[in-house]
């Protein structure tokens, strides 16, 4: 199977999926309502992705459940394609008043709405739900939430968070008032995602495991177990109140079932036992769903990357030449052919993805540097090998137990070979591999990574994955994998941060000579960014795909 | 007899104990298994790890952990998992246990069935064709590994002939329990059944005519046959009998082990939610409580396999009997 033949049998189904979306986009939402409403959905996935607690749960499997059965006070707008980024008020009534210095945001919240267990969303909820965000140890507490005031006293002591003078609530104009210690044009992204899940007061507070919470979105969850399925129902309280933020259903029923392998969804959505697979379709597996299934296949590009993260304070790679030698020797395409075609990803050298804010094309590890990537630059790799005297030096990669990740290792390990060094590929559980890697005790000297977009801005890369703050030696959760942390680069950040409050366009140029700045210094290599295949039954109808919902299941039907 | 079955329950504690300060010990050992991080989320800020590993435990003594997590398991019996969060070990395993009992019990019948017919088929007609057939499809069975041959059947059953009518009645992967549907449990299981008894009706059959002809150069047999038996009954009832001896206790190990979850493989490529996947996920994620849980009740049953086969010794062989 070549990659060409890949490429021909996808192509043909990205033509198709346009022209569904163009007769799709024909009829109105009341015809097609009418039409569609009713059925269930049943989604497959290898295995479940652990509590089903908003608040806590961080992984892009229940994410994608999350944004159509909780609310926040805003939400990322529900449509398909870049206009996604975008936020738009969800149970707000309308978007926040901000104080002109940037640090109040003043929310109404719309009269009537109801939790699934018929209780009323009032001020007090909401308040309630940012303090469980401390009570609970939510992952994203100390890093997206602790710009609010009173977040500091509320990491040290969870038990006794109040938030005080920090989020405030008037119950007789139904606002609530949160306040920041500085201005972060990151807020409301922030509190769109789904940790900031507007929850009942009353809620424990404590993981709620498999216990399912009641929601305010169309749908909420009936029973969970993980070994078996998680079944989603419909709200009976929900009452429609912004097809923007929160539009209503389709289907009267999304069941998600666990335990078959990549290989036995595909098969089961071919013959119809799923509408859905979550994991990846296997690669060996792309040619046949091409060419048989190929109107049921969707890719998208995800504003996500995978790249090498270089441990700058280990050698050989403390020597920045031979970090920018690895770079100028990656043969990206080769990566990408790994990885399943140019349909599936595409070789980049930026660390922000194409199509994100602050992405400006631009190459300068490939011959003829430029805009975009050509081919890798042997010469310019020996030499600077030769230069930095550290040829024959012993390097591990340490890659996770997935196929396409032990190939791309095993790439690797060829090119290090070819430049000199002796190197060889350490494959760890998938589950274990992303901590492990980021602990500098382990002394791993280079690994391979991915990262995927929280929310569209520029720091959500850069100052994530590469800033100083994130570095935290002896820790598992040091996602600086690379342990960079440059001062002058990190005072721009910042910078740009602030700027981004006045002029989010004169920040994304600075982010773009950031991210330039950064891989001059060549902290990381960045190998590709990945497209996502979504393959569904044939009676599944109006697949919409966003890059920060990904699929938005509840706009599909099956009838 | 009291003092029997007390020394067997006594070597079944300490078989688990055992068991189990070795997976704890190997768990701690393993580099980057710390289960705080994972647990705290990615990105997560230290202090929330902090919180995390606080909270959870993971910052005390091993043997006060070990301790903890043994009170939660067997005394206060709420030990949950580290990965799913909240959801209770034991319900959970006793949850798998239907699934794995249905596969393992249906694979036995066609096992000793099928090693049944072939050992005493082979041994009748030992050294013709058909002996030689017998033999040579043994060693194909033994020699297909499960999940290999699990795959290949799915291959066929799932996708390639799925809409022929050979295989138009196969329903999708998985488990249906028998109070849903009996006809539903037996079409999803009837597949996985073949598949792992395979590999058993290979092994058993082989051994089993090894034991038979053995049997036949004995002198009771001389004996029997010069009495003038029937070849049948002498065949049945004599040699068989005996011969079933290492047979049975194959069987009850193996049996035990399978119930434990050894039928791991099977259940994960039929995706039967049973012991042996759920053991798997739980190794997969490192997800300590959910392994301490399979692997004590893996060794339950091997022990409790090794003690029913004494018995059923005693059933068969006149001479253990006093």
């Amino acid at each position: 199977m070549t990659n060409w033949t890949r490429y021909a049998a996808l192509t043909g189904a990205a033509a198709l999926l346009s022209a569904t979306a163009v007769t799709a986009g024909a009829e109105t939402r009341e015809e097609m309502m009418a039409a569609h409403r009713g059925g269930e959905i049943r989604l497959v996935a290898a295995a479940a992705g652990g509590t089903i607690d908003p608040q806590i749960n961080y992984t892009l499997q229940y994410w994608q459940l999350f944004y159509f059965t909780y609310d926040g006070l805003v939400t990322f707008k529900r449509v398909e394609g870049a206009g996604a980024g975008g936020v738009v008020p969800d149970l707000a009534e309308a978007m926040p008043e901000v104080s002109a210095d940037g640090l109040t945001y003043t929310f109404k919240l719309r009269q009537g709405l109801k939790f699934s267990d018929g209780s009323d969303v009032g001020v007090d909820d909401v308040v309630a739900s940012f303090q469980r965000v401390f009570k609970v140890s939510g992952p994203t507490a100390g890093t997206f939430y602790n710009g609010i005031v009173g977040a500091e006293a509320c990491i040290a002591a969870p038990a006794d968070c109040t938030l005080d003078g920090g989020i405030s609530a008037d119950a007789a104009s139904n606002t609530v008032t949160i306040t920041l210690t500085a201005p972060d044009p990151e807020f409301l992204y922030k509190i769109a995602v789904p940790h900031a899940s507007v929850l009942p007061a009353e809620t424990l507070q404590e993981d709620a495991g498999v216990t399912p919470i009641p929601t305010t979105g169309p749908y909420m969850f009936e029973s969970y177990n993980p070994n078996e399925s998680l079944v989603m129902v419909r709200n009976p309280h929900f009452k429609e109140w912004s097809v923007d933020a929160q539009p209503d259903g389709f289907a009267d029923s999304i069941v998600f079932d666990f335990g078959l392998s990549a290989e036995a969804q595909v098969t089961a959505v071919q013959n119809g036992q799923a509408d859905w697979m979550f994991d990846q379709p296997p690669t060996d597996r792309l040619a046949e769903i091409g060419t048989q299934n190929a109107d049921q296949v969707h890719v998208n590009t995800l504003t996500a990357f995978w790249y090498v993260p270089f441990n700058v304070n280990l050698a050989p790679f403390d020597d920045v030449r031979v970090r920018q030698a690895v770079n100028y020797a990656i043969d990206r395409d080769a990566l990408v052919g790994i990885f399943g075609g140019p349909v599936l990803a595409q070789p980049v050298c930026t660390i922000l993805p194409p199509a994100f804010p602050g992405h400006e094309d631009h190459c300068a590890y490939t011959q003829n540097p430029g805009t975009d990537w050509t081919a890798p630059d042997m010469d310019k790799a020996l030499a600077l090998v030769a230069e930095s005297g550290t040829a024959g030096q012993k390097v591990t990669i340490v890659v996770d137990d997935t196929s396409v990740m032990r190939d791309v290792g095993t790439y690797l390990q060829s090119v290090l070979t070819d430049l000199g060094y002796d190197a060889s590929v350490n494959s760890i559980s998938g589950n274990i591999q992303f901590t492990y890697i980021q602990n500098t005790n382990n002394k791993v000297q280079m690994s391979v990574s991915q990262w995927y977009q929280d929310y569209p801005a520029a720091s959500n890369f850069l100052n994530v994955l590469l800033g100083c703050a994130s570095f935290h030696p002896g820790s598992d959760s040091s996602v600086n994998i690379s342990g960079y942390c440059n001062e002058e680069i990190d005072a721009r950040m910042q910078a740009a941060m602030q700027l981004a409050t006045t002029d989010p366009d004169a920040a994304n140029l600075e982010w773009a000579k950031i991210d330039q700045a950064m891989m001059a210094e060549a902290p990381i290599a960045p190998l590709f960014t990945p497209k996502h295949v979504d393959l569904v039954s044939k009676r599944l109808g109006n697949f919409l795909f966003s890059p920060q919902h990904q699929w938005l299941m509840s706009q599909a039907w099956v009838q | 007899m009291l003092a029997t079955v007390l020394a067997r329950l006594m070597q079944m504690a300490f078989v688990m104990f055992g068991i189990s300060v070795l997976v704890f010990l190997i768990f701690f050992a393993t580099p980057g298994s710390d289960p705080a991080a994972r647990i705290a989320g990615r990105n997560a800020a230290p202090e929330t790890v902090e919180q995390i590993r606080h909270e959870f435990g993971f910052d005390r003594a091993l043997p006060v952990q070990y301790g903890l997590m043994m009170k939660r398991l067997f005394i206060t019996r709420d030990l949950t998992s580290f990965v799913n969060r909240g959801q209770k070990v034991i319900p959970q395993v006793l949850d798998a246990v239907p699934a794995t009992l249905s596969l393992v019990a249906g694979a036995a019948v066609l096992w000793v069935l099928g090693s049944l017919f072939v050992g005493v088929v082979a041994a009748a007609m030992r050294d013709t064709v058909v002996d030689r057939g017998l033999m040579i499809l043994s060693l194909i069975g033994i020699s297909m590994p499960v999940f290999w041959l699990g795959e290949v059947m799915n291959l066929m059953s799932q996708s390639r002939f799925h809409d022929t009518w050979l295989f138009s009645w196969v329903p999708g992967l998985g488990y249906v329990p028998l109070s849903e549907s009996l006809g539903g449990w037996f079409k999803a299981l009837v597949i996985p059944w073949i598949t792992l008894a395979v590999l058993y009706i290979g092994i058993y059959g082989r051994i089993l005519r090894a034991n038979l002809i053995e049997a036949y150069s004995e002198d009771y047999i001389r004996t029997a046959r010069a009495k003038g038996l029937s070849p049948t009954r002498i065949m049945l009832r004599h040699a068989l009998r005996t011969s079933l001896l290492p047979f049975v206790t194959m069987f009850g190990l193996d049996f035990g082990a399978l119930v434990g979850g050894a039928a791991l493989l099977t259940e994960v490529v039929f995706g039967l939610n049973g012991v042996g996947r759920l053991t798997f996920h739980a190794l997969q994620n490192l997800d300590l409580p959910v392994i301490l849980a399979t692997v004590i009740y893996a060794s339950f049953f091997v022990v409790a396999a090794n003690a029913l086969v004494d018995v059923l010794y005693a059933v068969i062989d006149p001479r253990v009997r006093k």
